[in-house]
């Protein structure tokens, strides 16, 4: 299964009947390309007028279609004292808008079988609903409804910013790992927007107004900074026409340039330690990563893979069943525009200190620094890969899921497919070289959570 | 790769489905579901055993046995299995409740043959090692420990435990650190052997599989299984709670607190239960749903606001679940007791029961989206003794309830004096405004690392 790019897509006839009649420019459709997607299906991309991206995967295994909107904007696009502004925004949109009243867009849509939902990161805010087939009619209405005429009232935002507040307390402020992880962030970077979390600070959650709402509005929510993903069993020139109907009406803006602010390169270890109300200690590593896009993100997802992957993998084995030092090790690297960090967690057993598994685990990572993985341990770690990845691809939302995040984040939704033609060209010599670059001790921030069983107060450190 | 990040609400979800069924002749039931979509095939051995299963001063021993299981056979020991799973693009997880103990497998389609061997190797010849076992015991009380860390986890084990106070269901799947301890080798073996008979097992088989490609499968790794009868354990039904009843799971600095209100639900069978489920729909189990509308919307006191109904062999258990502020624990808390005063006084309207019925039958198609799904729908039927179809009558069902069948449901089922309520917060922040609940009858405390 592979992606290939390929001239055919749709006939110029359908494309003819499309703009039929269709004055505005902005409602015009054209098509840009089309990508094998898997064995026996392509997604094909078009542009409205408008700057309005458009993927479309016909997938008619089930009578479902997810219907995503992906939008360019996360939480590296906020800036300090207005933090979480992308996130509080994305549970704004299921409120009011010209034309439906508070509520109304998901009763509409629960009533209509769908699912419903929405996420915010670093480098995107989704929506997506799962819904049947026969209703793509109403959710391309009221999508593109709230894109263009959402109504922000005091009190919804003030509720809003209370919703939010509980969300951090329940995956942060209550939440030994959210914790640490936030903290971990904030040691790592030090310009880059991605040492804020996307919840925001809670100060900054408080402090928000419905001004800083409407504003973000108008900024970031328009057609040109959106892509649309419909897949699943639909019938592409009804789907597209209504994409017309609804969206064409809609004027691109303004958008703002770049927004990155490079890293500096770090240059020695940042430790923390926290004491917080947890059941045993815990150690929290953040070793600075590449980019989604690079090759080197796929190699270490490879080395990942050997290291924390699963039962069989080494830190496993190693720190869970030979020693019995942690009752869990595991490691992921960021999926972001930038590079973002190579995270390990660790939760000891009792009676084991963290600093001590540390060591044990710098040992371990010297290993792939100084001799090169096995080629059975690579054959195992693609495996579990191609599983993961195809596992992914089982419903209609997993698969516009892929297609709208890669489009989004590395401007291609062509290249889901060559994520896993690249795990499978890794060498044990690929890994060796990025193990060189990446794990080393001084470009890394590591955060020890210690326990703690009383008041809030106790001491924390930093070097 | 997929998306991650932070969302506006939890998931939440249910499931059903259809396809080919046979017995063999030791009488293993095998269920199929095919679909060419993905080159990946689901197999799943489904034990007709769980926790209810454990002896008392043992709880933890039927999971404990599924656990064991994977620590290899007597030329495999558990490095090689894991190891063996993983190089064949699988992935092998074993998942016990109250009811079932479920060997669920996903592999990649070209090693299905190996992949099939293996788990019948497993299943058919376990080692049990002694060493194993200790390991296994030492594992799992540090997964314990390692679950005081979860807040809702917390909640919901002692929800339970409460709610079904010396009650089979009450017991923590996983077991107690104390009765972990006294689980011998001896203890594994005669529960495995008592249970790994054909007739209580059922194999599944689901994705990119044929039936022919199954059939040859069953004959070379499932044919020949122990027969026989596995003990029958007659769950007694458990007792409703008499009163109002508070338990705190003292838990240090708890700026959130998890918020369980509670009583019994339903079973499997109960004639009533599709007018209850969507009555549950209408009062908290969508989004838009009452509960979600007057905690989270109107008043942005929690950021999930659901109740939920339980269904088993006898009545599990319905349940609200909120998360509110330390500091609106008691005025959600009341709030949600006066709602649920008049869930059960008043009903749920005619709107409401329109909403919830086109809710339920629009969604189903979810429920069946994927081949997986619609085989799990069909083992449920086979573990709870449903007729085969059972799954397939579900969108007839709802779209029968009338309102006064889902009201009436709701006034027989839900009691609004007689329930259990479990918080995990600092106790002493909140024990007093939870004694001073109406009707609230006891408040007992307890530490959030009593296991």
């Amino acid at each position: 299964m592979r992606s290939q790019r390929s001239q055919p897509g749709p006939s110029r006839a359908l494309i003819s009947r499309l703009n039929r009649n269709v004055k505005p420019r902005r409602a015009r459709l054209r098509f840009d390309a089309e990508m094998k997607f898997g064995g026996t299906l392509s997604v094909r991309r078009y542009h409205l007028g408008n700057g309005l991206n458009v993927l479309v995967l016909v997938d008619p295994s089930a009578p479902v279609v997810s219907y995503q909107t992906w939008l360019r904007v996360g939480s590296r696009h906020e800036r300090p004292g207005k933090t979480g502004l992308a996130h509080l925004f994305e549970h704004l949109m299921f409120n009011e808008t010209e034309t439906l009243g508070a509520g109304e867009f998901d009763r509409v849509l629960e009533a209509a079988g769908a699912e419903t939902n929405a996420a915010t990161w670093t480098d995107w805010t989704y929506y997506y609903e799962n819904l049947p087939s026969d209703q793509i009619e109403l959710v391309t209405r009221l999508e593109a409804d709230r894109l263009a005429r959402l109504v922000l009232r005091e009190k919804q935002v003030a509720s809003e910013k209370e919703v939010v507040a509980n969300e951090r307390r329940y995956r942060v402020d209550d939440d030994v790992e959210g914790a640490a992880n936030e903290q971990l962030y904030a040691l790592a970077f030090k310009k880059h927007a991605y040492r804020w979390p996307t919840i925001g600070w809670m100060a900054d959650i408080e402090g928000f107004t419905t001004e800083d709402c409407e504003a973000f509005y108008r900024t970031f929510y328009a057609p040109n900074n959106a892509t649309l993903v419909l897949v699943g069993d639909l019938d592409e020139e009804h789907a597209l026409t209504l994409i017309q109907e609804h969206y064409g009406g809609l004027a691109a803006a303004r958008l703002q340039d770049g927004d990155a602010i490079e890293e500096p390169r770090q240059r020695r270890e940042r430790v923390l330690t926290i004491e917080l109300p947890a059941s045993t200690e815990k150690l929290q590593i953040g070793y600075h990563a590449p980019a989604f896009g690079e090759y080197a993100w796929a190699v270490l997802t490879v080395l990942n893979e050997i290291l924390f992957g699963g039962r069989s993998s080494r830190l496993h084995q190693l720190l869970v069943n030979d020693l019995e030092v942690a009752s869990s090790a595991r490691a992921s690297i960021a999926p972001f525009h930038d590079p973002g960090l190579y995270e390990i967690w660790i939760s000891t057993r009792p009676r084991h200190g963290a600093r001590d598994v540390l060591s044990v685990l710098d040992r371990e990572l010297n290993r792939v620094i100084e001799s090169q993985v096995t080629e059975d341990e690579l054959e195992k770690a693609k495996n579990r890969l191609e599983l993961g990845f195809l596992s992914g691809m089982e419903t209609a939302g997993g698969k516009a899921e892929s297609l709208g995040f890669y489009e989004t984040v590395l401007g291609d939704a062509g290249r889901v497919f060559e994520r896993l033609d690249a795990y499978r060209r890794v060498t044990a010599r690929d890994i060796q070289d990025v193990a060189r670059r990446y794990l080393v001790p001084r470009r890394r921030s590591v955060v020890f959570v210690r326990p703690r069983n009383g008041r809030r107060n106790g001491k924390s450190g930093a070097t | 790769m997929t998306a991650e990040g932070i969302g506006r609400r939890p998931h939440h979800r249910q499931a059903s489905g259809d396809g080919v069924q046979f017995r063999t002749s030791d009488g293993l039931l095998v269920l199929l579901e095919p679909s060419r979509e993905l080159p990946l095939v689901d197999l799943s051995v489904t034990f007709r055993t769980g926790s209810v299963h454990d002896p008392e001063g043992l709880e933890g021993l039927t999971r404990m046995f599924g656990r064991m299981v994977r620590m290899g056979t007597p030329e495999l020991d558990g490095n090689t299995v894991e190891e063996t799973i993983a190089k064949l693009g699988g992935r092998l997880g074993v998942e016990t409740s109250t009811s079932y103990v479920r060997f669920h497998g996903t592999v990649i389609k070209r090693n299905l043959q190996p992949f099939a061997a293996l788990m019948s190797c497993l299943l058919r010849r376990p080692a049990f090692r002694v060493s194993d076992l200790a390991f296994v015991k030492r594992e799992t009380r540090a997964d314990i420990v390692a679950a005081r860390d979860n807040d809702r986890a917390l909640a919901s084990r002692n929800f339970r435990r409460f709610l079904f106070r010396g009650h089979a269901y009450g017991r923590p799947v996983v077991g107690l650190r104390r009765s972990i301890r006294a689980i011998r080798c001896e203890d594994v073996r005669t529960q495995y052997a008592r249970h790994f008979v054909a007739p209580n097992l059922i194999l599944g088989a689901s994705g990119d599989i044929t039936e022919a490609e199954l059939l040859t499968l069953v004959d070379e790794h499932f044919s020949d299984l122990p027969r026989g009868r596995a003990p029958k354990i007659r769950v007694p039904a458990p007792a409703r709670p008499r009163g109002r009843h508070v338990l705190i799971v003292d838990k240090p600095e708890r700026t959130q607190t998890q918020l369980y209100i509670g009583t019994l639900g339903a079973r499997v069978n109960d004639v009533d239960l599709y007018p209850m489920l969507v009555a549950n729909t209408a009062f908290g189990g969508t989004f838009t749903a009452r509960l979600m509308y007057e905690v989270r919307s109107q008043r942005g006191w929690s950021y999930g606001a659901y109740s939920r109904l339980g269904q088993d062999r006898q009545r599990d258990a319905w349940t609200m679940w909120t998360f509110p502020a330390a500091r609106d624990l008691a005025a959600c808390a009341r709030l949600q007791l006066d709602m649920l005063d008049d869930f059960v006084k008043e009903g749920i309207s005619r709107r409401e029961l329109r909403f919830a019925k086109k809710f339920l039958v629009n969604s189903h198609c979810f429920d069946i989206d994927t081949s997986a799904k619609r085989l799990e729908a069909r083992i449920d039927n086979a573990l709870f003794d449903l007729p085969t179809d059972h799954h397939l009558q579900y969108v007839r069902a709802v779209r029968g309830v009338k309102l006064d069948a889902a009201n009436a449901a709701v006034k027989k089922r839900i009691s609004r004096k007689h329930l259990a309520i479990c918080v995990v917060a600092t106790a002493q922040e909140v024990r007093a405004e939870l004694e001073a609940l109406p009707g609230v009858e006891s408040v007992e405390v307890i530490r959030y690392d009593r296991d």
